[in-house]
């Protein structure tokens, strides 16, 4: 239970000559009368008006458009693994909550009614609203049950609606597994 | 009944009348189209496309908005001071349409039923101190403004009132001064009179002999101060997002927030028109002597056609300027108007006054326009001072010229 | 007093302890499993093992001796110099935890120890981050020993120490090991299952994860739960505990090291009797009755509310038709500030003490050990201030009556006004106390849950359970002993101290000590704070 002592450091004062100052370039003539400079700047933005491939090349239509991605790291809506016989893969050990920086994980653990297996979610709540997408809960799951997936059409019209509870978790999971296959078969006995 | 609507439109006042439902439908259209050539100039700067989603080209896109505005919750927070509140956005909103009675939008024609002696102008009141009227109303917007802050009961509200009081306070004056040298330049306070006064030639340019020639830093600082006195980028400190969150209408919503918004284009519209009619000739189109002099009314729709366009211009600079240059800070923005703008236009006032006195011919500002720039350049402070710790440290780079 | 010398330093210790106790209390971080300091010493996990300095066989020069010694069962002695920062103990201990982690089955996510757990602090501060076993692993499933307890074995290290407490402590050797070498377990007789009324501080000292508290299991994981020092209710032995909690929620009691009081143990009945604080059927409002109609209020009513009625009932049926019947639930401070709004009331008012629950006879452990001083007892006595209510009714003097003639008084509706406190946590109200209560002209009642006496009260004031009060108890001995509050107040009652501060005309907030100052000057036993020492920073 103890914890480790963390190593204090030194307190480092900074001193006058770890300071390299460096003086503003004079102006010349025509950068103190500003206006040449405003007429350059108008004449740069003027420019990108006209730009009309630019435009077409980066904005990207959304609904229309969609936006290729890398998707076996975007980091979009979580979901839930399910072993290989169909069976929530988590099992409870509450890392991912406890890694969570934005607390937004909810589990509530039991005893689980199969044999090869310890502990299983009998609650597993995600507040989507709440989440940052940080991936910490996919860092810290000992058994790569939880993961996100590269679903970012993240809609709902109340707040409830956007706490994806265990069903709807494994419901995503069973939509994108295709998309992003599961890293692996996970190394359970627990 | 026909005949009834011949009397009516052949009178002035009546004339006049008219007009002004006119344009309170015009420029209300005008307003809500120039907020969407906003967005599409901010779109196309930023390289984006802009609102494409109503319409063909987003083109009813201030439809959609106009509903949303009248749509949405009106909010009044529970400890403002209601009266105020309620009254700001109409005071400014009010103040911003009323300028417009004295643009002149076509000048002199008349009706082909009309007899020959008669003739209208096409302006909703066509008065001698036309000028002077423009001044006083638009400095009245700032109430608005003012109104508006102190009635948030928020302190953000508040400091964006008090900017843009101490902001327009400021401007008025070098707008004032240059008002003023257009003013002994031309002779007239009527800005009809002046407008016809740039009818002249200029330097061979038959009908170009617009004041901008002889003017032209005037007509900068007129511009320059015209975007202060709206609140536009880059002088928008009453309402700038990062320190004010939305400045004097941050406790606006719905409606109310839609008429700061109408007022604030309404603004530039009249600046547009004021700058167009003093310094650029108005509705005159050089070197067309049948559209400048003609009194038919198809001549009239095209003057205001051709003044139409002229202030489409200018507003479409105020959003070129708005995209391109970042917001200055509130002291930058004092001191360029006190020490920059104040002696630079009493220069403009003294020269053209000595022109008029002297008799010399008008060319002769041109001159001294090129000598105030030279001596403003002349004049301006060279780098930045050192000052506070940096002066105490100890310099290891020296970095020169740039 | 002795000195002896650990790895080149000094350290005075007393003279009857082993050198390892001695390190411990030095703040040297020595491991260990099978030692317990309440219990005997086996000498078999073979981690505290040291150098020792001893004179050579033949030379008689004094060198580090070439075998080690362990620690735990080595007395000192003035002089003796041992070490435990060479070469030859840190190669031991990672020896020595590699064999412990060979069969071992590393599910941790799901272990309910993890985060307390001494096999995880030792691999990782001692041990190797990785295993060379290449054999495959024991399994061996879990065992059901008890009603109150699960076994898993392949997680445990056969330190002995629930054998041994099971014999030395309990008294009731249910557990034993079965088998010898690598497949020896731990196991109890068949059709004898653990069920001693101790059984759960096996779970306590079961160093990893091998012995679980089936009502914890799975709940909680350790590190999110916080602690608060408290005092256990149950009964007027006065355990110290450890109340942890997490969420508003109270997860589990530990016992918390006391010599003299309960040491390191905590009865089964302590340890499981929290679960009155969530009952869904506390009462959570204040109650205003009017006839036959119920309201209510804002409990900021509540002080002027109770003078009014008090003083008007003084004033219509005189001081001494005043009454109060304290709790041996509350906390001193709750009675005294109780004590002391009644009597600024009324002066003459009368004072008495609730029933006393008992519960047969005080039960020792060991159990069967006839004469020999017992190493733990679960008083009789089920509540845990009786000693602290008397001492507050004896500092207020005046009138104060024993519960019998309390509850005649009432039937005899010689009471115009009365505060009856309960807190109890289950239905205290006896037959004749229920009836009395109804012949009380204003009657206020402090309970936890309804009964007859909250059924006939006029107002009712929800109390609560001392997880979310603090203050102080006075246990058996006469020992006065904080605890504090642990969870914020179920939604809708406000802490009991907080409300009798507020009647007893003190402003801001209910501060237990600053209370307890202000008894301590006219009863200056509640001066003087029993508060249990820490245990070592690194004996467990």
């Amino acid at each position: 239970m103890d914890s480790d002592q963390v190593e204090q450091r030194p307190a480092r004062d900074w001193k006058a000559t770890d300071v390299i100052c460096v003086d503003q370039p004079e102006l010349t003539t025509a950068e103190r009368l500003y206006l040449p400079q405003v007429f350059g700047g108008l004449a740069t933005t003027f420019r990108h008006m006209f730009k009309k491939r630019v435009r077409e090349q980066t904005v990207v239509q959304y609904p229309e458009q969609k936006r290729e991605m890398r998707k076996e790291i975007y980091r979009g809506v979580h979901r839930l693994n399910r072993d290989e016989q169909g069976r929530v893969a988590c099992v409870a050990c509450f890392m991912c909550e406890t890694a969570c920086p934005a607390h937004c994980i909810h589990i509530e653990g039991a005893l689980s009614p199969w044999e090869d297996r310890e502990k299983y979610p009998i609650k597993f709540d995600i507040d989507e609203l709440r989440c940052i997408y940080c991936g910490m809960c996919e860092e810290a799951c000992p058994v790569d049950a939880i993961e996100l997936t590269p679903e970012y059409h993240l809609v709902g019209s109340t707040r409830d609606e956007m706490i994806y509870d265990r069903e709807k978790l494994l419901m995503v999971y069973d939509r994108t597994k295709e998309d992003k296959p599961r890293k692996g078969p996970a190394v359970t006995g627990y | 009944m026909l005949d009834w609507i011949k009397s009516v439109l052949s009178d002035q006042f009546g004339f006049g009348i008219v007009l002004m439902a006119v344009l309170l439908v015009a420029i209300l259209t005008a307003v809500a189209y120039s907020i969407l050539l906003e967005r599409k100039v901010s779109a196309w700067i930023q390289d984006r496309f802009g609102p494409n989603r109503v319409g063909p080209y987003g083109l009813l896109q201030p439809v959609a908005d106009g509903l949303k505005m009248l749509l949405k919750e009106d909010i009044i927070p529970r400890n403002v001071d209601r009266a105020l509140f309620i009254l700001a956005p109409w005071m400014i909103f009010v103040v911003a349409m009323v300028g417009f009675a004295v643009i002149p939008w076509g000048g002199q024609f008349r009706w082909p039923w009309m007899d020959e002696g008669e003739i209208l102008q096409a302006q909703v009141a066509s008065i001698d101190i036309g000028l002077l009227y423009i001044l006083a109303v638009s400095s009245l917007g700032v109430y608005g403004v003012v109104l508006g802050g102190w009635a948030s009961n928020n302190k953000y509200s508040f400091y964006g009132g008090m900017r843009a009081a101490a902001q327009m306070l400021s401007y008025e004056v070098p707008m004032g001064m240059v008002i003023l040298t257009v003013i002994l330049a031309t002779g007239h306070v009527r800005l009809e009179s002046m407008v016809v006064a740039q009818t002249g030639t200029f330097f061979g340019l038959h009908g170009f002999d617009w004041m901008f020639w002889y003017h032209p830093i005037g007509a900068l600082l007129l511009f320059i101060s015209a975007l202060a006195e709206a609140n536009r980028t880059p002088f928008d400190l009453a309402e700038c997002e990062q320190e004010l969150v939305g400045g004097y209408h941050t406790e606006y919503s719905a409606m109310k927030m839609g008429l700061f918004f109408l007022a604030e284009y309404a603004h530039m519209i009249t600046s547009s028109a004021l700058i167009v009619a003093l310094f650029f000739g108005g509705y005159l189109l050089p070197g067309w002597s049948w559209l400048n002099t003609s009194e038919s009314a198809l001549a009239m729709f095209c003057r205001v056609g051709v003044f139409g366009f002229k202030i489409l211009f200018v507003i479409f600079v105020y959003m070129w300027i708005r995209w391109t240059i970042p917001r200055f800070r509130y002291d930058q923005l004092m001191r360029i108007a006190w020490k920059g703008f104040v002696p630079i236009s009493m220069a403009l006032v003294v020269l053209q006054g000595i022109v008029v006195y002297a008799e010399w011919p008008q060319w002769v500002t041109i001159l001294g326009n090129v000598a105030v720039v030279l001596v403003v350049a002349a004049a301006m402070p060279r780098g930045r001072p050192v000052t506070g710790r940096q002066a105490s440290l100890e310099r290891k780079v020296q970095v020169s010229g740039g | 007093m002795a000195t002896i010398i650990i790895d080149g330093q000094s350290i005075d210790c007393t003279d009857n302890v082993t050198v390892l106790q001695a390190a411990l209390e030095a703040g040297w971080d020595v491991p260990h499993y099978c030692y317990h300091p309440g219990l005997s010493v086996v000498a078999s996990c073979r981690l505290c093992l040291m150098e020792l300095k001893l004179p050579h066989p033949k030379t008689k020069e004094m060198g580090w001796a070439p075998r080690l010694f362990p620690s735990c069962q080595t007395p000192v002695k003035d002089g003796l110099e041992v070490r435990f920062d060479s070469e030859k103990i840190t190669e031991n201990r990672r020896h020595c935890m590699e064999y412990y982690l060979l069969n071992h089955p590393l599910d941790c996510p799901v272990c309910d120890q993890a985060g307390e757990c001494y096999l995880q602090d030792y691999s990782r501060k001692f041990g190797d981050s990785s295993s060379r076993m290449v054999e495959v692993k024991n399994k061996n499933p879990k065992k059901d020993i008890g009603s109150k307890t699960l076994l898993y074995q392949d997680r445990c290290v056969m330190c002995s120490r629930c054998v041994r407490f099971c014999d030395e402590v309990a008294g009731t050797s249910e557990l034993c090991i079965v088998d010898r070498g690598s497949k020896s377990e731990i196991d109890i007789f068949p059709g004898i299952p653990l069920e001693n009324e101790l059984q759960g501080n096996v779970v306590d000292i079961c160093p990893v994860g091998s012995l679980l508290d089936k009502d914890f299991l799975m709940d909680q994981r350790v590190w999110s739960l916080k602690r608060a020092k408290s005092v256990c209710p149950g009964c007027s032995a006065g355990c110290t505990i450890h109340v942890d909690h997490n969420a508003g929620q109270v997860w589990r009691l530990k016992p918390r090291f006391n010599p003299g009081v309960n040491d390191w143990w905590m009865c089964d009945e302590g340890r499981f009797g929290w679960k009155h604080v969530h009952d869904p059927k506390r009462l959570n409002r204040l109650m205003v009755r009017r006839g036959a109609e119920t309201e209510s209020p804002d409990w900021s009513v509540l002080p002027e509310l109770a003078r009014f009625r008090f003083e008007r009932a003084a004033s219509d049926a005189g001081t001494d038709k005043i009454g109060a019947l304290l709790s041996p639930f509350m906390s001193c401070e709750e009675a005294w500030l109780l004590v002391r709004f009644i009597r600024g009331v009324a002066p003459e008012s009368v004072l008495a003490m609730g029933p006393v629950p008992t519960d047969g006879e005080d039960r020792t452990f060991p159990k069967g050990s006839n004469g020999s001083t017992p190493k733990f007892t679960i008083r009789a006595e089920k509540c845990p201030n009786r000693r602290g209510i008397e001492m507050v009714l004896k500092g207020a003097g005046g009138r104060v009556i024993s519960f019998d003639a309390f509850v005649k008084l009432a039937a005899d509706g010689a009471l115009a006004a009365a505060w009856i406190a309960g807190g109890y946590p289950n239905d205290w109200v006896t037959k004749p106390l229920g009836s009395a209560a109804v012949k009380v002209g204003d009657l206020f009642a402090q309970d936890m849950f309804e009964n007859a006496v909250t059924e006939a009260a006029a107002v009712v004031v929800p109390s609560c359970s001392w997880a979310e009060r603090s203050g102080c108890f006075v246990n058996h001995q006469g020992r006065v002993q904080p605890f504090e509050s642990a969870i914020a107040p179920l939604d809708g009652c406000q802490r009991d101290g907080q409300f009798l501060y507020a009647l007893a005309e003190e402003t801001g907030l209910y501060d237990a000590a600053g209370v307890r100052a202000k008894m301590a000057a006219t009863m200056p036993a509640f001066g003087e704070l029993h508060v249990a020492p820490e245990e070592p920073r690194f004996a467990h």
